[in-house]
């Protein structure tokens, strides 16, 4: 029921409505579902799963928004009672929300929850180290993450490819102009670090919002320098080259979900194991290919969602 | 260096009056004095260029009561534009053409928000002028261009003024928005704020701007007393009528008149 509700609501691919009869026939002969699933959607269809509805909401920027629609979609396929929420905020706020009990699940990037939530711990580039100390902060406020996934989505140092530098450190004596967000202003893994740990002075710094602008302003000459994300697509549209991470100042950046402890308290380990099935199959390429759908062809996520979550099976 | 850096990143925990009474919060290249100038200047550039391109037609069209409907039509388009889609659209447009993201985009951006104000207030004014006083000023041999300039506009000053006020106070409050889009200003704070999860800093910026607006509002309020065409002061106290006062007791009509053919103080700073 909820997947030709999910299906209408994207609807109008022609394919996903062939799709949507096959699908419900074969909740009738349960056949390729796994055991515990099938009683589930035999027993009331509408509500599989009992529990309380799964809310969660992408950070306002295209991947994390196809994030929340691959996790919430595929929640839904499976029964899960999920409201995905109008994208919103960026990660302080998304904290926050789950902190307050607006949201019971989040996706993050580990190395930007460490620096939120314990900005004086070492930063690491060994995803486990950064998992033990996100858990142990989620924990204080009753949250806990899962398996965090194969991809991931570090910070870049990016700039132009004309620019003589293969690392960091050959750029500061070069009085370079820094275009970053609000947010990389204050983060000892970001501006701070660049001038503590690198020494970099820079000849001037732009406040750009995180998104395409950061490139548009890089590739017109407004800044030399923009701190982004390794998996933007315009990096490879423009020309433009991450430099290497030489003294290790960028944290792991894989992603995880988090999800309230009442959740997995009232759903138990197969929602856990659910999630985690599913985050072990999402690759950097995976994130790449997402990006370029959304920012270059400029599909809207959920289609690019749908799409992918029905091409691996997992809907 | 470290300049920059204590200007980028207030601490979480720093109070509002910490923050205002730190003298980095308000010298440098970075602080509130230099972003407050950066925010008036464009203010005023936005606020001059929007008069000179909205007020001129509108009072001749009105005069001549031409494009009544046109009017209503540019105005309504003019108002749907939302201005941070404007700008933000342009933003790219003006990187890729060489002009930087700076200060173009945001520029025209605030003029298309205040055009459509300053015309219609300007438009309504013209067309709701006493046509009594018009046609006794035709009657009385003025040119058509001395009817707008001597009758039309003196007498219409009160509520072009007020158009105008209200146009540079929506400058003053939505210039802000130029922070989002690369630029600084007095918005970088509640940028920074938001972004930063500090609320000292949004509500610190969010007071400077409002203070802003305000002392705008106020700003045209005085130039609008100190320019008040001398006949229109007395049609004022004509309407409220005080004891003593009798010099001024002078009928609606004739008011016209000294209005009008009074050509010299017109406009003119002259005290009651």
């Amino acid at each position: 029921m909820l997947l030709v509700l999910a299906a209408c609501g994207n609807g109008d691919d022609v394919d996903e409505v062939d799709d949507v009869p096959d699908e419900t026939e074969e909740t009738d002969e349960p056949v390729e579902e796994e055991p515990d699933e099938a009683p589930d959607d035999d027993a009331d269809d509408a509500a599989a799963p009992d529990g309380p509805t799964i809310t969660l909401r992408g950070q306002d920027f295209s991947e994390a928004i196809t994030l929340a629609e691959v996790y919430g979609q595929y929640l839904q396929g499976l029964g899960y009672d999920v409201d995905i929420m109008t994208p919103a905020g960026f990660r302080v706020e998304a904290i926050q929300d789950l902190e307050a009990g607006t949201l019971n699940m989040i996706v993050d990037y580990i190395g930007g929850s460490q620096a939120e939530l314990a900005p004086d711990a070492e930063p690491s580039g060994d995803p486990d180290e950064v998992m033990e100390i996100i858990t142990e902060a989620y924990a204080d406020m009753g949250a806990t993450p899962l398996d965090y996934t194969p991809a991931i989505d570090g910070d870049a140092f990016v700039v132009r490819g004309d620019l003589e530098a293969e690392t960091i450190s050959d750029v500061a004596d070069m009085d370079l102009v820094l275009g970053a967000s609000a947010q990389c202003f204050e983060r000892p893994q970001c501006f701070i670090g660049f001038e503590d740990v690198y020494g970099i002075e820079f000849a001037d710094t732009q406040t750009i919002e995180f998104g395409p602008i950061l490139g548009e302003s890089l590739d017109a000459g407004e800044v030399d320098a923009v701190v982004w994300n390794d998996t933007a697509p315009q990096i490879e549209e423009f020309g433009f080259k991450v430099l290497e991470d030489d003294l290790g100042l960028f944290p792991a950046q894989n992603i995880a979900p988090i999800l309230d402890d009442s959740l997995i308290d009232a759903y138990g380990q197969d929602l856990v194991d659910a999630i985690n099935e599913l985050s072990a199959m999402i690759t950097t390429d995976d994130l790449l290919a997402w990006n370029f759908e959304t920012d270059i062809e400029f599909r809207e996520s959920d289609d690019v969602a749908t799409e992918w979550l029905e091409a691996n099976g997992l809907l | 260096m470290t300049a920059i850096l204590a200007q980028r990143a207030v601490p979480r925990d720093t109070t509002l009056w910490e923050w205002f009474s730190d003298p980095m919060t308000w010298g440098g290249s970075d602080g509130i004095l230099a972003n407050l100038g950066d925010t008036v200047l464009l203010c005023a550039a936005v606020t001059l260029f929007a008069i000179l391109v909205a007020v001129p037609p509108a009072a001749f069209l009105a005069h001549k009561g031409w494009g009544e409907v046109t009017s209503a039509w540019v105005v309504n388009i003019g108002r749907a534009l939302p201005t941070f889609a404007v700008a933000a659209f342009l933003v790219p447009v003006s990187l890729r053409a060489g002009y930087g993201a700076e200060p173009w985009p945001i520029f025209i951006a605030l003029v298309l928000l205040t055009i459509p104000p300053m015309y219609l207030s300007t438009y309504v004014a013209i067309s709701q002028v006493d046509k009594a006083a018009v046609n006794a000023a035709r009657a009385m041999g003025f040119s058509e261009r001395a009817v707008l300039t001597t009758v039309e506009l003196p007498l219409a000053s009160t509520v072009i003024f007020t158009g105008l006020r209200v146009a540079a106070v929506q400058v003053v409050a939505t210039e802000p928005i130029r922070a989002f889009l690369g630029g600084d200003g007095l918005g970088r704070y509640v940028r920074d704020g938001i972004g930063q999860n500090n609320a000292t800093l949004t509500i610190g910026g969010t007071i400077l701007i409002a203070a802003l607006a305000g002392t705008t509002g106020l700003a045209f309020s005085a130039i609008e007393r100190l320019v008040k065409p001398y006949g229109v002061r007395r049609l004022r106290s004509d309407r409220s009528p005080r004891t003593g006062d009798t010099d001024e007791q002078v009928g609606p009509l004739e008011d016209g008149e000294p209005a009008g053919s009074d050509a010299a103080g017109v406009g003119g700073l002259r005290q009651r």
